[in-house]
């Protein structure tokens, strides 16, 4: 089988230094789980410092089309896995790094006319021309999705963690370093300006409670309150306590 | 000369020959191993130091066993060597008595050996070295009576004919097992001090860095007793199973799967084709995972199905414990390394938890991936000036990772603000410093350590300093010892040493304090790595405190469990180091255990239900200090600040 | 309290005092007003009290718009609407789509918060349109002024899906659409936004009617516009709607056609997560027992009757009375769970670390000044022993009443 690993420029979230973007490398491990696949890893961008690493990581061989910065990556992905064709190409649920909506494997998917499924915490072969795709949802449920090949699978947090790095097979991958396409970004011009955090607004009325407990929970502290009891008797606690995981939404039943 | 003393002669040439056979074998097994320059002419000029000075310094821990060897090893090299020069002296019947006079010294230390074992301690060896009692004391009785007659002009004849055969039967057996018995460690042993791979070990220097490894070599680390060089593989072979290593390892005690003495049998077991660790019948490993135990000079060692355990190799806390105690001088720690880093570098099979600390030491220089602005944080409000502002001071403070923990923080408070009373010209490097690489080197991760310490070395080639000064004997070793290495020279000071001076020249005033006893837990990388046992000691002293000491204190230590990544790698066992080590503590019956390292005080603190407290040394000096400096509220300084 | 009040209006009083059939006017004074209707006046005190961070010592107002800006439509203040009126649009200026995930035809917190966004997107005389695949009775309340069923074909059916309501949006010439960026509704939304080969402003943090933003760049970069066609709507980011019911009128009798796909996906089945089993990375509330906690029997039918994922700390698992895996904090597993409820555990350090991310903690300790009651939004004093099985009983009675 040949698989197809897409890996953006990512940089780490503390250091904002060029690093492979975690979920990419838990894509790779996928990948080796079916079996022994021809696998690639596959880059559009500037640099491949940060990718490169992946190479340390499962990963034997990096196609690099080089691209200026300002360039979008999408055509010249598109140009290379058409032509390359493989069975399976895997990516991330969101780059980290760069624009960050995930929408690139999505925007691939359709340009290649190919099915997409997302996160994905397993992949397992099922027969000639198909696999199982075990997508992670909320809370730990799964969905078992069995899907025709070719398809573009991104893949959860939630799978299994990336090998871990090998710095002896780092140096030792190969990096195939090609021409990219120029294609320029579309989209209207963004404000941006340094990342600030909000605080979040959380609305602790279970579902179905009145408007008003709604609005009043709403606007009420996020974080809890800090109510205090002591030494309440144990019914009074337990009463204490089902109530507010009522109220926190996390008691379903 | 006697027909029995001729006899006895002709036997021992023949021994010789036969010995010097067995001794071949082994030695063309050695030369598996990487070459290796070695200053033989030196090793052999140094070799009697070495062993009567150094080796002595070592088993004269242990007076019984040191008078033992030096009987039984004595007599037997003498008497034999003498022995042998008969074709010369063999006329003299002086000579005959000399010869007699020191197989009897070896006699006794055979019955010596023989005493050792019975009761066999646990740490003792069982198998072949069943035997050895025996066959030296037959040796020995045999070589005195033929001796004995000799002396006596042949009265004793009628004792000299049992006794030649009783020194052919324990000579030839002593001889047999030269190859795989424990004889094997008294050539392999003298050649080890001969041809040490650390030879600056007998000259007093500090010879507790790891060595450098050159990242552009075609295979990293040591995969196969063949990646050793030929007198590591030496090395292994000089261990006499004496268990003081498995006494001493802190692994071991908690029930892991590691027993140095073990892990050092089953390296010499893989030199040869084919081996096996089947002769062993020392302690196991505790709790042993199931390998498939054979080797050979290509195998690979480490792995399910090979030699040793994945799990074995990530239990050691890289405590230097079991070097410091092994006679042979045998560099445990260093082979544990050297296999990690062909672990990490070449497999990437680290334990589970040390995966993501490696990866953000790689992408954010700090083990958990904390901004590296964020460790003056717990500053909190006393002053730190950083060295980017000036340029320069009397003394770089280096943080270490440790500034992170709020526990730690609040050490690294009470040492900021002694540092401001004793008027002290010092700053920090900020958001400049990076992780000191420590734990990834000790994790094998030596791509990663090379390239922390030229990031720091280059930054602090751009300050003017005097000294650096540290609470994290981690960083501390690694600063002062591995740095050098790669360019970067550096006069390190522990705190505990600084405050100490701060102390004796007067800038620092400590009251008399009036806690219950305190007893001081050495750290290894000050203690053992550093040989710095006495200046926190008197530190204590100086603070008026009753001062308790814990059976394993100064070099001998016990270690915490906080080194060499353990935490990461927390290997499962039936107890943990920390939980040992505080009921050493709590068994001396002190209320305070003075630590000076944040891995410690995290260890320490780490354990549960009624113990003594953990309080830092800056700790202790602070509240000195305040109570000196206001006796009216003596009481209230009395009370330790709680732990955040 | 609303930060609308009412702002009187004499000539209407008067007029709801008036007494019809009579030609000339004649008014009752005495006859009890009705109070609804009337335009709406600004509450600047209620309005600044709204604006208030809660859990910061220091006074600190966001003025981000979000929290202020309740819908207009508050007819009358919340409190007494006993009986709300429905809100009728009938010419809707535009439409702002909603595609809630709404499973098993139930809107989530996030669906809620998403109408409420859309609310205000929708303030300048739009209408909320919501693009449903199954009919659901919440949606109304929710904020709902128009529904649209866009039928899934049968099964797991994302591309099809998406097709259908990328030509809802296309074809009812829709203003925004909001998707809940979710694990499914994330996925439809970029789906549809490649159908339709347009950006996707995806999980924006804040939403007002002039400016959305996001974080980009790894979390370094917020990125601020005005809101674009295509929308994601982080979780809690929004509040919910919380005026009078609206509509909620079919916006044609016929419901979406689906459209042809090819069908690649071949089977899909859900594998539904079993608490006491999953991951405890990945769960969403645990139930941990310390040091404090003697009856592990009793606190794993606590666990089982929360429905909550067994953890434990460090002292519990090396005693081998819980396993390996349900250790929780730094040598363990680091938490992502919205609640964590510590049973008896001193909150060491070590153990905190993997608590950081858990946005609310409980606790239940005998040491008042024990780590863990500090860190807890609900602290309880008392003997973990004693209080596990009223809890099993409290739980219990629940379940015999509702059955
Ligand atoms: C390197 C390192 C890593 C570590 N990693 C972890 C880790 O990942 N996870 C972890 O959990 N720990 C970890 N620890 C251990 C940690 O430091 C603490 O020892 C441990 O968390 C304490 O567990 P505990 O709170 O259950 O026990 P204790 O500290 O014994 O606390 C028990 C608590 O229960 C209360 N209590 C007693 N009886 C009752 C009762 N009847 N009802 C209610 N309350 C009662 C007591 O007041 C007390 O607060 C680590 C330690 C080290 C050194
Ligand atoms: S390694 Fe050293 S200390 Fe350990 S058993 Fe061998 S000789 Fe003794
Ligand atoms: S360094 Fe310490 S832990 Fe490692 S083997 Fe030696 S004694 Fe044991």
């Amino acid at each position: 089988m040949k698989v197809t690993v897409l890996l953006s420029a990512g940089l780490h979230p503390v250091s904002g230094r060029p690093c492979p973007a975690a979920v990419e490398l838990q894509a790779i491990r996928l990948a080796h789980t079916l079996g022994t696949p021809e696998l690639t890893g596959l880059h559009a961008g500037p640099a491949a410092d940060a990718v490169r690493d992946a190479l340390g990581q499962g990963l034997p061989r990096l196609l690099w089309l080089e691209t200026a910065v300002e360039d979008d990556p999408l055509a010249g992905l598109v140009a290379a896995l058409a032509t390359d064709r493989p069975d399976l190409i895997l990516a991330g649920r969101q780059a980290q790094g760069a624009d960050d909506s995930g929408l690139l494997p999505y925007a691939l998917a359709k340009a290649l006319g190919l099915p997409i499924i997302a996160d994905a915490v397993a992949i397992e072969p099922a027969g000639e021309g198909a696999v199982h795709v075990v997508q992670a949802l909320p809370r730990g449920a799964r969905r078992r999705v069995t899907v025709r090949l070719p398809a573009v699978v991104t893949v959860h947090p939630a799978a299994p963690t990336a090998l871990p790095f090998a710095f002896a097979a780092a140096r030792r991958g190969t990096v195939e370093r090609r021409a990219g396409q120029a294609a320029l970004r579309s989209g209207a011009a963004i404000d941006e300006r340094p990342y600030r955090k909000r605080p979040k607004l959380i609305a602790k009325a279970a579902a179905g409670a009145s408007a008003a407990d709604r609005l009043k929970a709403a606007t009420e502290s996020a974080a809890g309150g800090g109510r205090l009891l002591v030494d309440p008797a144990p019914d009074e606690a337990a009463r204490e306590i089902i109530a507010h995981l009522r109220e926190l939404g996390v008691l379903r039943r | 000369m006697s027909a029995p003393a001729v006899s006895l002669v002709a036997m021992l040439y023949v021994l010789a020959v036969i010995a010097a056979v067995m001794m071949g074998r082994r030695v063309s097994l050695w030369r598996a191993g990487r070459p290796m320059q070695v200053d033989w002419l030196k090793g052999i000029q140094a070799l009697p130091k070495r062993y009567l000075v150094d080796v002595h310094h070592v088993v004269g821990r242990d007076p019984f066993t040191a008078r033992m060897h030096a009987l039984t090893a004595g007599g037997l090299l003498a008497g034999s060597g003498l022995l042998l020069l008969a074709p010369l002296a063999g006329g003299f019947r002086l000579y005959w008595a000399l010869i007699a006079l020191l197989f009897a010294a070896m006699l006794a230390g055979g019955a010596m050996v023989r005493k050792r074992r019975t009761p066999k301690p646990a740490r003792l060896s069982g198998g072949r070295f069943n035997m050895l009692p025996l066959l030296l004391i037959g040796y020995a009785a045999g070589c005195f009576l033929v001796a004995l007659d000799a002396a006596s002009g042949g009265w004793l004849w009628l004792l000299a004919w049992p006794g030649l055969w009783l020194a052919a039967a324990g000579g030839m057996g002593l001889v047999l097992q030269l190859d795989r018995g424990p004889m094997r460690h008294a050539f392999a042993g003298a050649l080890h001090l001969v041809a040490h791979p650390r030879p600056g070990r007998f000259e007093g220097r500090r010879e507790t860095a790891l060595a450098p490894l050159d990242l552009e070599a075609p295979r990293l680390g040591v995969e196969t007793p063949a990646d050793f060089t030929w007198n590591r593989l030496l090395g292994f072979d000089a261990c006499i199973q004496c268990g003081r290593c498995e006494v001493a390892c802190p692994a071991f005690a908690a029930g892991q799967p590691l027993n140095p003495k073990k892990l050092i049998q089953d390296l010499a077991a893989t030199i040869v084709p084919g081996g096996t660790n089947a002769a062993y019948a020392g302690s196991p490993y505790p709790h042993a995972r199931a390998v498939a135990g054979v080797g050979g000079p290509q195998q690979a060692i480490i792995g399910r199905e090979a030699m040793i355990h994945p799990d074995t190799l990530w239990s050691c806390t890289t405590c230097r414990a079991c070097v410091e105690e092994c006679p042979m001088m045998i560099e445990h720690v260093d082979a544990i390394i050297s296999l990690r880093r062909h672990e990490t570098l070449e497999c990437g099979a680290v334990p589970e938890k040390a995966a993501p600390a490696l990866a953000e030491l790689r992408y954010a220089d700090d083990a958990q991936g904390r901004p590296l602005v964020a460790r003056t944080d717990f500053a909190a409000g006393v002053p730190l000036p950083l060295i980017s502002a000036r340029g320069e001071a009397d003394i770089l403070l280096w943080l270490g990772e440790g500034a992170y923990d709020m526990r730690h923080g609040r050490s690294l408070r009470a040492l900021l603000k002694l540092l401001h009373l004793a008027k002290v010209d010092f700053a920090v490097l900020g958001p400049e410093e990076k992780d000191c690489g420590d734990l990834a080197r000790r994790l094998g991760d030596e791509a990663t350590f090379q390239r922390l310490a030229g990031d720091n070395i280059a930054t602090l080639a751009r300050y003017r300093f005097r000294r650096i000064l540290t609470a994290d004997p981690h960083a501390l070793h690694t600063l002062r010892n591995e740095y050098p290495a790669f360019g970067g020279h550096y006069d390190v000071v522990h705190h505990a040493a600084l405050l100490d001076e701060l102390v004796a020249a007067g800038h620092l005033a400590p009251g008399a304090l009036a806690l219950a006893d305190v007893t001081y837990h050495d750290p290894c990388y000050l203690g053992r790595y550093n040989g710095e046992v006495e200046a926190p000691r008197r530190l204590l002293d100086r603070l008026g405190l009753n001062r308790v000491e814990m059976e394993r204190h100064g070099k001998r230590s016990m270690c915490c469990g906080g080194g060499g990544g353990a935490p990461l790698s927390d290997i499962e066992g039936e107890t943990r180091i920390p939980d040992i080590r505080m009921g050493q503590a709590a068994a001396t019956g002190a209320g305070i255990v003075a630590v000076a390292c944040p891995q410690c005080t995290a260890m320490l603190e780490g354990v549960t239900g009624e113990r003594p407290e953990v309080r830092d040394i800056s700790e202790l000096v602070l509240m000195a200090v305040e109570a000196a400096a206001s006796p009216a509220d003596n009481r209230a300084a009395r009370q330790p600040e709680p732990v955040a | 309290m609303s930060t609308m009040r009412l702002r009187r209006d004499p000539r209407t009083e008067r007029a709801a005092h008036r007494i019809d059939g009579t030609a000339r006017p004649r008014f009752d004074l005495a006859a009890a007003a009705e109070t609804t209707g009337g335009r709406l006046r600004r509450n600047p005190r209620a309005e600044v009290e709204r604006m208030l961070v809660a859990g910061t010592s220091r006074r600190r107002l966001d003025r981000s718009q979000r929290s202020v800006s309740t819908p207009l439509h508050i007819a009358a203040p919340a409190e007494t609407a006993a009986a709300p009126r429905l809100i009728v649009i009938e010419e809707p200026a535009f439409l702002v789509a909603v595609v809630p995930d709404a499973p098993g035809g139930r809107l989530t917190p996030h669906d809620r918060q998403m109408i409420g966004a859309a609310r205000l997107l929708a303030e300048k005389g739009g209408a909320v349109l919501a693009l449903l695949a199954e009919p659901c009775e919440e949606i109304g309340p929710a904020g709902a002024d128009r529904v649209l069923l866009v039928e899934a074909s049968t099964g797991y059916d994302p591309e099809g899906r998406s097709a259908s309501i990328a030509m809802a949006v296309d074809g009812l010439g829709v203003r925004h659409a909001l998707f809940p960026e979710s694990v499914d509704g994330g996925d439809i939304a970029r789906r549809v936004a490649a159908d339709l080969g347009e950006a996707l402003f995806a999980g924006a943090e804040s939403i007002a009617a002039n400016a959305v933003t996001r974080a980009s760049r790894g979390r370094r970069v917020e990125q601020r516009r005005a809101p674009p066609r295509l929308i994601s709507l982080a979780a809690d980011a929004a509040l919910p709607y919380a005026g009078a019911p609206r509509e909620a009128r079919a916006l044609q009798d016929d419901p979406m056609p689906t459209v042809p796909t090819r069908r690649a996906i071949l089977a899909a089945e859900i594998i539904p997560a079993d608490p006491a089993r999953v991951p405890l990375g990945e769960a969403g509330f645990v139930v941990s027992a310390g040091n404090g906690v003697t009856d592990f029997d009793g606190f794993r039918a606590v666990a089982a009757a929360l429905g909550a994922t067994p953890g434990a700390s460090r002292v519990v698992c090396d005693a081998g009375l819980m396993p390996r895996a349900a250790q929780v904090g730094a040598s363990g597993t680091v938490l992502e769970a919205t609640c964590y409820f510590a049973l008896g555990i001193a909150g060491a350090p070590q153990h905190l670390q993997g608590i950081a991310r858990c946005e609310h903690v409980v606790a239940v300790n005998t040491d008042l000044h024990a780590a863990m009651i500090e860190r807890a939004g609900l602290a309880i004093v008392a003997d973990a022993q004693k209080v596990m099985p009223a809890l099993l009983a409290a739980l219990e009675c629940e379940t015999e009443t509702t059955a």
